[in-house]
């Protein structure tokens, strides 16, 4: 294999329970976005832009759509002679089965697959979040200061601070030290859960990890801990720029509303930093005669003749006569029926909502529409006519 | 049985009646339906029949066409074995003394059938039925027909096909159509009447009517169907954004546009901008055009990268409607 400066390992095998549904037979970073993409475009997108063309994804929980989806990685123009994407699923070894137990357990082994290209640098990346990034530009930055590692942080709100992995660092931007979820955050920079590591540091202590039984193998937990009481250089790469999490039904409904909303940093119309995706081929979007649409994004393959405001819909979603969308998220496929009304909700995939099915949503709160949701609604309603 | 044909499509058709819409591009390669370009249905038709051999002739200029097709690989057609293949013949004029320049790749091919086509027929069809047809009737050549007129599509024998190359000279014929049409040949032909949609573009009032009639939904659900899809040049645009403000009814909308004016019976195609309290009625904007704030556009067609300054009006009549030539500008005071 021919050397490359800097590998990727793209960990997505996360479940992402917090989803719910969504995630019941797909893994989070395959999850639908923003009308025609999925969450793991967006790191994937990035280092086709970045220049980073050595790509190796780990997948474990529900990983069918997900590897399928991937394919040899010519949407991402990944498909390389050299390096390219390659999907890393856990493996057998003489005498088990080696389940990825934690983010750096499951870099530990698949340390093959990086020695083959004898890396100078090794980028990981989660396949959690949205946003756009130049991988090559913080490399640059890592060179420059001469790290050991670099993490990507960024500002949050102090309020919210004691949800991330918080990185206390020196002026300097030196990381002195890195707590899980601190009650009391002493600093508003949170770990984006972007590495990059020099490879021989990287390899040393993924072996050291994997030797210590009290590891639970994880790089936040154990690895840059370990590091850090080494006095290794870990140095934090202050990140600015729409970044967020879509962990829960509400984050991933945030986001796609943040695409709606001029003001953010999230503009999936910029040219020369294309977040690309697989094509689904369908023809373009009808607008239907009586059909209104306003604030949204609609995808290919759409047939609208209701209402759509403030929503994002997905390829080949069909929403009837009458039937008015508002401020949802609609999965590819889905058919709203006639004089149908929904409004703060996520639409799973596929759905088919029936006929003047009306779900109302004054709180806070944003529904996932599933088949089961729709048969505990009918339920109800019997219920109610019959008393 | 699926390999047994290969696809042949002429693309040296002349500009003609295409008028502004040839005129540096191939007629195979013009946009239509929002985010396709003519020869992509001819094309996808054969893919979806089965056939993994595809030869185009085309006539200059052909870059539009040759940047559009690429390896063949939206159409799954960079193949190792068969494939996609271009052959251009510059100086010749004739189908069959163009084929002659590459008979070569008819002599290689292992295929034992050949359908001929024209490159600008919009339709939606499947070869399966009509190699059927074309078997059962035991005729040399089957011609495709819709209601009573030729649809330009040709299916015959490839050994056929490679005698009336190497006879030209001979025999005068110069395309399947002369041989077709000659009734004195001694050539059996048959025909297929194809039922579905299908419009041979052939002038720019063609292209507009066509266009226009996309807009119905039965027409539209004729052409593209979920089994039989129609493939294109990927292009990697975000979904459209429909602005606060915006008004659209009766549209065929691709991919990548920004739209806060109003869109009423018109096509747009992909990353077109519509400004605010500008009106789009009756027309066609292709991709990439911009269209400033409070324009009123009616039967116009917009070809690419036009760009429609503030306050410009532009008016066609249904008959005839007003074609805006690539890359120019239209401003608010050369246009009333």
């Amino acid at each position: 294999m021919a050397k490359q400066k800097c590998v990727a390992m793209l960990l997505a095998g996360g479940k992402g329970s917090r989803l719910k549904d969504l995630t019941e037979s797909l893994a989070k970073p395959a999850v639908p976005f923003g009308g025609k993409y999925r969450i793991i475009d967006f790191p994937l997108s990035n280092c086709a832009n970045s220049g980073i063309h050595t790509v190796g994804v780990l997948t474990q929980y529900q990983p069918l759509v997900l590897n399928s989806y991937i394919g040899i990685g010519s949407a991402w123009d990944l498909d390389r002679k050299n390096g390219g994407v390659t999907v890393l699923p856990p493996y057998s070894e003489s005498s088990e089965v080696k389940w990825y137990s934690g983010t750096a357990s499951a870099i530990y082994q698949n340390l093959n697959y990086i020695k083959q290209y004898d890396p100078e640098y090794v980028l990981i990346l989660s396949g959690d979040h949205i946003y756009k990034m130049n991988y090559d530009t913080m490399l640059d930055y890592h060179i420059e200061k001469q790290a050991d590692v670099t993490i990507s942080v960024i500002e949050v709100p102090w309020e919210e601070a004691s949800r991330f992995g918080i990185m206390n660092t020196d002026e300097k931007y030196n990381v002195t030290r890195f707590d899980e979820k601190p009650e009391k955050p002493e600093s508003n920079l949170a770990s984006m859960g972007i590495y990059i590591f020099n490879w021989s540091v990287l390899s040393k202590y993924l072996e050291m990890d994997e030797s210590n039984p009290d590891s639970s193998n994880d790089f936040g937990k154990d690895v840059i801990p370990a590091m850090l009481a080494d006095q290794l250089k870990l140095i934090a790469y202050p990140f600015k720029g729409y970044w967020k999490d879509v962990g829960t039904v509400k984050s991933l409904w945030e986001a796609n509303m943040d695409l709606l909303d001029e003001e953010q940093d999230l503009n999936l119309f910029e040219h020369s930093w294309r977040i690309y995706s697989v094509n689904p081929n369908q023809p373009p979007q009808i607008i239907g005669t009586k059909a209104k649409v306003q604030h949204s994004l609609v995808n290919e393959g759409c047939v609208i003749d209701g209402a759509i405001e403030q929503s994002v819909i997905f390829q080949g979603v069909e929403v009837e006569e009458d039937a008015v969308i508002k401020e949802c998220v609609v999965m590819p496929n889905a058919r709203i029926g006639h004089g149908s009304f929904i409004e703060r909700a996520i639409v799973m995939s596929g759905l088919e909502i029936p006929d003047n099915t009306i779900i109302r949503n004054n709180s806070d709160d944003i529904l996932l529409i599933t088949e089961a949701f729709l048969a505990e609604k009918i339920e109800q309603q019997t219920r109610v006519e019959e008393a | 049985m699926k390999k047994s044909m290969l696809g042949v499509i002429d693309a040296t058709m002349l500009p003609g009646e295409m008028g502004e819409l040839a005129a540096y591009r191939s007629p195979a390669a013009i946009p239509f339906a929002g985010r396709y370009r003519l020869i992509d249905f001819i094309l996808s038709n054969l893919v979806n029949s089965g056939i993994q051999s595809v030869a185009i002739f085309p006539r200059s200029p052909y870059r539009s066409l040759m940047d559009h097709l690429g390896s063949g690989k939206d159409w799954d057609l960079n193949r190792k074995r068969d494939g996609l293949f271009f052959f251009p013949a510059p100086a010749k004029e004739g189908q069959f003394s163009r084929m002659a320049e590459h008979l070569d790749y008819f002599n290689r091919s292992d295929q034992k059938y050949a359908v001929v086509s024209n490159c600008t027929t919009v339709a939606n069809m499947d070869f399966g039925p009509i190699l059927d047809r074309y078997l059962n009737q035991n005729c040399d050549i089957l011609e495709v027909m819709h209601k009573g007129e030729s649809a330009h599509i040709y299916l015959l024998s490839l050994p056929l096909l490679l005698e009336l190359i190497e006879q030209r000279n001979e025999t005068g014929y110069q395309s399947v159509q002369d041989v077709v049409e000659d009734s004195a040949s001694s050539l059996t032909k048959c025909n297929y009447e194809f039922e579905g949609f299908l419009k041979r573009i052939k002038s720019v009032n063609d292209y507009y009517q066509t266009s226009m009639q996309l807009l119905e939904k039965d027409k539209w659900s004729e052409l593209f169907n979920e089994f039989q899809p129609i493939y294109t040049k990927v292009k990697d645009e975000p979904p459209t954004n429909y602005l606060a403000g915006s008004y659209v009814t009766n549209a065929m909308i691709a991919n990548g546009c920004v739209i806060e004016g109003e869109v009423n019976h018109s096509i747009v195609f992909r990353a077109v901008t519509i400004g605010k309290n500008s009106t789009v009625k009756n027309s066609i904007v292709m991709q990439k055009s911009r269209i400033g704030q409070n324009c009123t556009l009616e039967h116009v067609i917009i070809d690419k990268d036009v760009s429609v300054e503030d306050g410009a009006v532009l008016r066609g009549t249904p008959e005839e409607p007003l074609v805006i030539k690539k890359g120019s500008v239209e401003s608010a005071v050369t246009s009333t």
